[in-house]
């Protein structure tokens, strides 16, 4: 019974690390309805502060945290002023792709002047255990558990009781009607920003000292973590979010606890799907309150699409069809065979994404169970290779149309955290589901492409192959476009309210979305298998799924022709920049940054 | 296949024909330029650090042979591609170094997906692709062109279980495991040899490499009450879980694999790691004098950074290269050929390495039981701990 009680201390201490990071997200998400990608960043930027001051300026700790608040908060306030601000009368997913850029372009800064190693930021507090239960706890777990209470406190008694406060709560509620009472909606804004990453920045500096250690791979973790423990307690409520992180830490601990360490975020994530499903606005929100989502599709704005002329897109594919037939080098081949693939995966996203306003940020999932699928069909049951895509593809369709199937409800945010959590539980499936996928091992020698009994091995057949699948699915999904089942996705995208209304069912319309975008996903993924030989679950990431969504809002959501023309832009701007070496994801994420801000619609336009 | 000989067709007669237009290359000019090695690893995403390593290893081996006059004359260089150890981008870095003439062979990459992805490109172009950190056991089964100098896990896994069974005496066994291909195959090979050698291993517990928090699994291993914890992980997650075990009051024996050999598993686990013992390939005060060249050299050109377990991977590995190529000349079958003839070349890991043909890898790494005392690595003077 004892390592009960362990396991609950447990939970907990970890929760309370989690909470930090949670309740500044909770903070901007209850004003700006956003979800801050970049806050892991600021948390990261916040321990290597930390680390400056602590082993380079042997600052004393109160000193240390004042610093990494202060230039933390700095930090926000640029973050919010140029990243943020210009962007708030666009698309309401423009500053979502924004802050994934600016999360890019500061990980990035902080590796390059501190190198990738990890490094040691030692703790400024005594070292003392006290006996709790079975374990110890230390100086740091009650400060950091200090910090993370008193500062939700803080800002309850902050938004309940100060006037700069109300002017938060009323901007939160409406934007528009805060301005006519004469709010300065910015300052507001700003204030928020400073002040959760002043939380941000510190927590980052607890935690690193907390673990002896900080390196740059910690931010997207932070993140993912946050945004969880957010939800559950209810986006933009900043106590739920300390709760929903206690939980979080809790239900992880008892996984670990039941079913092994390996199983671990596996529970985070399908609590996280459990309380969306069942309490969509999170455990504490109250009956009485307006969803934080908006009724309507506002989530995604519609914009004139660039009209191109049909003669410039059959110009266009004359002349990639028969690019293998000039001397171009087997590289440039590969990397738009990688464009092709990607293609195919942001035709699924921006079906689901786009047209019928589903926002997905678990893509990748889908190409994760269409590769499996194919390599299994082909290396156990001697499926052709032709066939077993397909397979793939189908499996995709059904299998991904199942698993999302519960959270057809949500809305907005939701259903993009939701597909989050999905992607992530696809992949520990894949890791500890060893009888079938043969776990970490991965499955290797998988047969290549081969088509009618022809093995496709040179890069000018596979291309052509990649290739020829895009384009038939492009003109399929074209044609779906222009059809009554398209006006209807988008009917559903725009005013679901509306369109429930005219007799249009749901689930049903979201579920054919799914069911077409999942064959083109895991058709990809196949081919993908097929073409790597070797496959295991780290080959189909989290990372995968936001270059997926980048590609499809840089495109134009919804848009054909413009997620084709977003592959071919993000497969080829990062290899474009190799020679800028180390730089070049920087660079990446800046020009992501400039189309973010000059055209959020997206370079064609949704559709 | 016939796309790829047109193709080389185009670029010979493109290439004669320039080099008639410029008349200076001819045999004088090729051995001005480098013979040039393609690298394709990690230096940005979230196993940078591994690729930093790596350059630091290979800068070093590329200065000794430099001053030691280059290969044959002619100097070495090499070009190190930013794959992120993603698939799609070491697939596209692979077609790029087939289709580049100057490449003669290809190191990398650091993950088993990056790497395994990229090697039917490697194989189908015949490029020599050289995976000197992937112990997958099906990396060098993508053909023969995939030679690997990575410690077979099947040699360094029954050493340390010799270290920590027969040395240490430990007899019930906790063993954690970073859940990645390489951490996998490790326990199973640590498992079956810890077994042979009469131990019982109480609990295995895979974790992934972004956990940070292992307190919950390191409740489970107390209740599984065993004698010794074995690390099968990287410095930084093997330094956090002995902090941890330390903190929660857990007062075992820890061992660890060798590839947490490095300053900053000290650095990072500062008194918690006091005493834990780790199975290494060499050791600071070893007497071969390979290693204390590669040690000099490295603090010399460093600032006086003590090198770890990936810059002697890649250290060995960049000497390899050369003692290949001085074989095989700039030819790329020829430089295959020459992994089969190359041998005794002067290695930190192995002493001396020379392959086995069948398996294209390399047996026989040597072997240095060391503990952390005082901060630290020093040879276990066989006292209990």
């Amino acid at each position: 019974m004892s390592s009960w009680l362990d396991y609950t201390i447990n939970g907990l201490i970890v929760g309370n690390v989690y909470a930090l990071v949670a309740v500044g997200l909770a903070l901007i998400f209850g004003v700006s309805r956003l979800i801050n990608f970049a806050q892991g960043s600021i948390y990261l930027v916040g321990a290597y502060i930390g680390w400056v001051a602590v082993v380079q300026l042997h600052t004393p700790l109160p000193l240390t945290i004042i610093v990494v608040a202060v230039a933390a908060a700095i930090v926000g306030l640029i973050i919010e002023r140029f990243g943020l601000r210009p962007l708030q009368n666009s698309v309401r997913i423009a500053p979502l792709l924004a802050t994934i850029g600016i999360s890019f372009v500061l990980d990035q800064l902080v590796m390059l002047t501190f190198s990738p190693n990890p490094r040691a930021l030692p703790s400024q507090l005594p070292d003392v255990r006290f006996q709790v239960g079975g374990g110890t706890i230390g100086p740091l777990d009650l400060l950091i558990a200090g910090v993370g209470l008193t500062s939700a406190l803080l800002l309850f008694v902050f938004l309940r009781y100060s006037k700069l406060g109300w002017a938060v709560r009323a901007t939160a509620q409406d934007r528009d009607a805060a301005m006519q009472m004469g709010v300065d909606v910015n300052r507001v804004n700003q204030a928020v920003f400073g002040i959760a990453a002043a939380l941000g920045g510190v927590s980052g500096l607890l935690v690193g000292m907390y673990y002896n250690q900080i390196d740059t791979a910690m931010s997207l973790q932070a993140t993912l973590k946050g945004v969880v423990a957010e939800v559950v307690g209810g986006a933009g409520n900043v106590p739920g979010a300390v709760i929903g992180s206690l939980l979080l830490g809790l239900v992880e601990s008892y996984g670990v606890a039941v079913f092994g360490t390996s199983y671990r975020n596996l529970f985070a994530f399908l609590l996280l799907v459990v309380v969306l499903v069942l309490r969509p606005n999170g455990l504490f929100a109250s009956a009485r309150q307006a969803p934080p989502e908006p009724l309507t599709g506002t989530f995604i704005a519609p914009s004139r699409p660039v009209r191109i002329p049909r003669w410039a897109l059959a110009v266009a594919a004359a002349i990639f069809a028969i690019l293998p037939l000039f001397p171009v080098s087997f590289y440039v081949l590969q990397t738009l065979i990688n464009a092709w693939l990607l293609g195919m995966l942001a035709l699924s996203l921006t079906l689901v994404a786009g047209t019928i306003g589903q926002v997905s940020l678990g893509h990748a999932a889908l190409l994760a169970i269409g590769a499996y699928t194919s390599a299994l069909l082909s290396l156990t049951l001697n499926v052709p290779v032709g066939l077993a895509i397909i397979g793939g593809g189908l499996m995709s369709a059904a299998l991904g149309t199942l698993l999302i199937s519960p959270s057809f409800r949500l809305r907005g945010h939701y259903v993009s955290i939701a597909t989050l959590a999905i992607g992530e539980i696809v992949s520990l499936v894949i890791l500890n589901w060893e009888s079938v996928t043969r776990g970490p091992i991965g499955i290797s020698g998988i047969p290549p492409l081969s088509l009618f009994g022809t093995e496709l091995i040179s890069p000018t057949s596979i291309y052509w192959f990649s290739f020829a699948v895009m384009v038939v699915l492009a003109l399929l999904q074209g044609r779906l476009l222009t059809s009554h089942l398209g006006r209807s996705f988008r009917a559903i995208r725009d005013d679901d309210i509306a369109a429930r209304a005219y007799g249009l069912s749901l689930n049903r319309y979201k579920s054919l979305a799914f069911i077409f975008g999942g064959f083109a996903a895991g058709v990809s993924g196949g081919i993908a298998a097929h073409l790597y030989s070797y496959i295991n679950h780290e080959t189909f990431n989290t990372q995968q799924s936001i270059l997926a969504l980048t590609v499809v809002i840089l495109g134009g959501l919804g848009n054909v022709v413009g997620a084709m023309l977003g592959a071919v832009a993000l497969v080829g701007l990062p290899e474009v920049f190799r020679i800028a070496a180390e730089y070049r994801i920087l660079i990446y994420g800046i020009v992501l940054l400039l189309l973010v801000r000059f055209r959020p619609q997206g370079l064609l336009g949704t559709i | 296949m016939s796309n790829i000989d047109r193709r080389t067709l185009v670029k010979g007669s493109l290439a004669a024909m320039m080099a008639g237009a410029a008349s200076s290359r001819g045999a004088f000019a090729d051995t001005s330029e480098p013979i040039l090695l393609g690298v394709s690893g990690p230096l940005t995403g979230p196993n940078a650090q591994y690729g930093t390593q790596w350059k630091q290893g290979f800068d070093l081996a590329l200065d000794e042979i430099m001053a030691a006059g280059g290969i044959n004359g002619r100097k070495l260089a090499y070009q190190f591609e930013d794959s992120q150890s993603d698939p799609r981008q070491s697939v596209a870095i692979a077609q790029k170094f087939v289709s580049d003439p100057r490449i003669v062979m290809e190191l990398g990459d650091f993950s088993s997906p990056a790497s395994m992805a990229a090697s039917p490109i490697y194989q189908r172009g015949g490029l020599v692709q050289f995976g000197f950190t992937n112990s997958h056991p099906d990396f060098t089964k993508g053909g023969d062109f995939m030679w690997s100098t990575s410690v077979s896990q099947a040699d360094e896994q029954p050493l340390l279980a010799a270290y920590a069974v027969k040395r240490l005496g430990l007899k019930k066994l906790a063993v954690l495991h970073l859940n990645t291909d390489w951490g996998r195959t490790s326990r199973d090979y640590f498992s079956n040899a810890a077994k042979e050698y009469g131990a019982e291993i109480v609990v295995t517990e895979g974790y992934i490499a972004e956990e940070r928090d292992f307190r919950s699994t390191l409740v489970r291993v107390r209740d599984a009450n065993p004698d010794g914890l074995i690390l099968i992980s990287y410095y930084s997650d093997g330094a956090l879980i002995a902090r941890q075990a330390r903190q929660v009051g857990l007062k075992q024996v820890i061992c660890a694999a060798s590839s947490v050999y490095s300053p900053k598993f000290i650095e990072l686990g500062g008194e918690a790691v006091e005493d834990v013992h780790v199975g290494t390939r060499y050791f600071p005060e070893d007497t071969r004098p390979e290693v204390q060249k590669f040690i000099a050299g490295f603090k010399k050109k460093y600032n006086g950074q003590e090198p770890d377990a990936f810059n002697a991977y890649s250290y060995d590995a960049m000497n390899m290269a050369a003692a290949v190529v001085k074989i095989g000349g700039t030819d790329r079958k020829a430089i295959r050929d020459a992994f089969t003839k190359v041998k005794d070349v002067s290695s930190v890991i192995f002493g001396s390495a020379t392959f086995d043909v069948a398996s294209r890898r390399v047996k026989g790494a040597m072997n240095a039981e060391l503990v952390v005392r005082k901060g630290q690595f020093a040879l276990w003077d066989g006292k209990p701990t």
